[in-house]
């Protein structure tokens, strides 16, 4: 393919991928993710604690009094992720709505995500073999943690709009007469919008309750959540969305474009029922979660470049790339690889690109094999996505050596990828500074 | 004394390039204050920073941030110099255009 018409191509490219960036939903979504994932990095810490170093320290009885720590903290962490994640949506999108009372908005989604649950709910009381249907006395963790995660961003999300779209609306505002302190004015000003957008919520909720005997929860959690599970944590699935946010990083555009609004929710209620069903004493059941990515997919970054700074570091002579690669290190360690990415450069370098986008498709394909064949389990333990390769493997599987030396297979697989692309990139490289230095003689 | 906000998505690689230009500013006794800050967190900052860089990975949003930030001077750091990290180059370049 000609220049010409390369670039032609990728500027159309990176003008889609500006449209989906800017779009204020899924910028929403992606900042709100953000904003909470510290609260499941501690889930993973406590679950780490909880299942695989006090088992190493106590047993019985006083294992059980011990354990209380971590499942309070999950109680507030993972438990409670569908209501998280609602208030930070609804605040995230007054804000990127430029709405100058965000915190009101809030109110309004919390209130909503409530009104939206069953008023009955089915527990089983201790000692009991049988569950009991309690109505209105308890709130379950199983509609505001993890399985409502996707009940949460879109309750969240929906009573905010009609809530921000109704204060707009000029017959709805009432305003106070001048000396009214200006807090209680701005309640006021509310008052209306509030109202109408929770009585919606409301009547809904009951009707859904009394005609159809379900709850939005249910319904969104079925309807939603699952099928979109089985399209994007699919092998082929997360492989298709992973790599297109990678061939978008490989034209300069940050691939959490595409990934963050995406996979990263997906792949967060996966973890986080990971997490969960560890913690209760069972076995985690998703291959594909956030960890997986960071474990197997994206060491070194996105692009798997540790892979690529160490075969430059062995295999190559050339000496601009291997100043980059000296440069790129340490962050690269710590899974910030820009300085690689825009420094060999990888974007916009065509024998480059090919394998920054294929061998995370091989450390993914990799590591769920080792998974799916039972070698490995899959990952359990939330960890940042900063955390260095192999340090991630283990920590995020409680200690599992074998893990580690899946991600050190992959590691040494896809530098081998590397070396040949490398070659063609150097001599390209080499043979474009021989034609830039005969042009500039020529020129003088 | 001028302030230099840089932006990227998580505020964590133009943190490098922070450190990289601190230095070059001791080095030529330059008084600025230069700080990195993730995309979620930008509009916060909008107020203190005389001018806006956005890393290259961010490019997408030059529009955007422009349409946001009126008069103030937006600007996107060069490949080259972002994924070289040279700190002292960027650094001219911002205070060139700061005048």
């Amino acid at each position: 393919m000609d220049n010409e018409r390369f670039s032609a191509m990728t500027d159309k490219f990176a003008e889609i991928a500006v449209k989906v960036g800017n779009n204020i939903y899924l910028r929403t979504l992606r900042d709100s993710f953000i904003t909470i994932m510290p609260v499941f990095i501690l889930a993973g810490l406590a679950v780490l604690i909880n299942n695989v170093i006090f088992p190493l320290v106590s047993s019985g009885e006083e294992l059980k009094h011990l354990q209380v720590f971590g499942n309070v903290l999950t109680n507030g962490t993972l438990n409670i992720a569908g209501l998280l994640i609602s208030v930070m949506i609804a605040y995230i999108y007054s804000v990127n709505k430029e709405f100058k009372n965000p915190i009101s908005t809030v109110v309004i989604s919390l209130s909503s995500l409530i009104i939206m649950m069953s008023s009955t709910v089915l527990v089983t009381p201790d000692g009991s073999k049988e569950a009991v249907s309690v109505m209105n006395s308890v709130l379950s963790f199983n509609h505001i943690g993890t399985k409502g995660m996707f009940a949460g961003i879109i309750i969240g999300l929906v009573s905010s709009m009609l809530y921000v779209k109704l204060t707009e609306l000029k017959h709805l505002q009432i305003n106070m007469p001048e000396g009214v302190p200006p807090q209680v004015g701005k309640t006021f000003s509310v008052l209306l919008s509030s109202m109408i957008t929770l009585i919606i919520m409301g009547v809904i909720s009951a009707f859904m309750q009394v005609a159809m005997h379900t709850d939005l929860i249910k319904v969104i959690s079925t309807l939603v959540q699952e099928p979109l599970r089985q399209v994007n944590t699919s092998l082929p699935g997360y492989l298709l969305i992973y790599s297109c946010g990678n061939i978008l990083f490989s034209l300069g555009i940050h691939q959490s474009v595409i990934n963050g609004s995406l996979l990263d929710p997906i792949m967060l209620v996966n973890m986080n029922e990971n997490m969960q069903a560890v913690q209760a004493g069972h076995q985690a059941m998703h291959i594909i979660n956030s960890d997986f990515q960071t474990c197997f997919a994206q060491m070194g970054g996105t692009g798997l470049t540790i892979s690529l700074l160490l075969a430059i570091f062995l295999f190559n002579k050339y000496k601009p790339y291997n100043e980059v690669a000296k440069l790129g290190l340490t962050p690269g360690i710590f899974e910030i690889n820009e300085p690689i990415i825009f420094g060999l450069p990888i974007v916009f370098n065509i024998p480059m690109m090919i394998p920054f986008v294929l061998s995370p498709i091989i450390g993914a394909c990799i590591g769920y094999f080792a998974t799916a064949i039972g070698f490995i389990k899959p990952l359990f333990i939330f960890v940042p996505w900063t955390t260095p390769p192999l340090i991630s493997g283990f920590l995020s599987s409680g200690g599992d050596w074998k893990v580690v030396l899946v991600q050190i297979i992959i590691i040494a697989v896809t530098t081998l990828f590397y070396i040949p692309f490398l070659k063609i990139s150097e001599k390209v490289a080499i043979r474009t500074y021989e034609l830039d230095v005969q042009s500039e003689g020529k020129d003088e | 004394m001028k302030n230099i906000l840089l932006v990227c998505l998580s505020g964590m690689s133009t943190s490098l390039l922070v450190q990289k230009m601190e230095k070059a500013a001791e080095k030529n006794d330059i008084t600025v204050r230069i700080w990195a800050v993730s995309e979620a967190e930008a509009h916060n900052n909008f107020a203190e920073a005389d001018i806006v860089l956005l890393g290259p990975q961010l490019k997408f949003k030059y529009k955007e941030y422009k349409k946001m930030l009126g008069e103030k001077p937006v600007e996107v750091i060069s490949i080259a110099d972002y994924g070289r990290m040279q700190g002292e180059k960027v650094l001219k370049w911002a205070l060139s255009i700061l005048g």
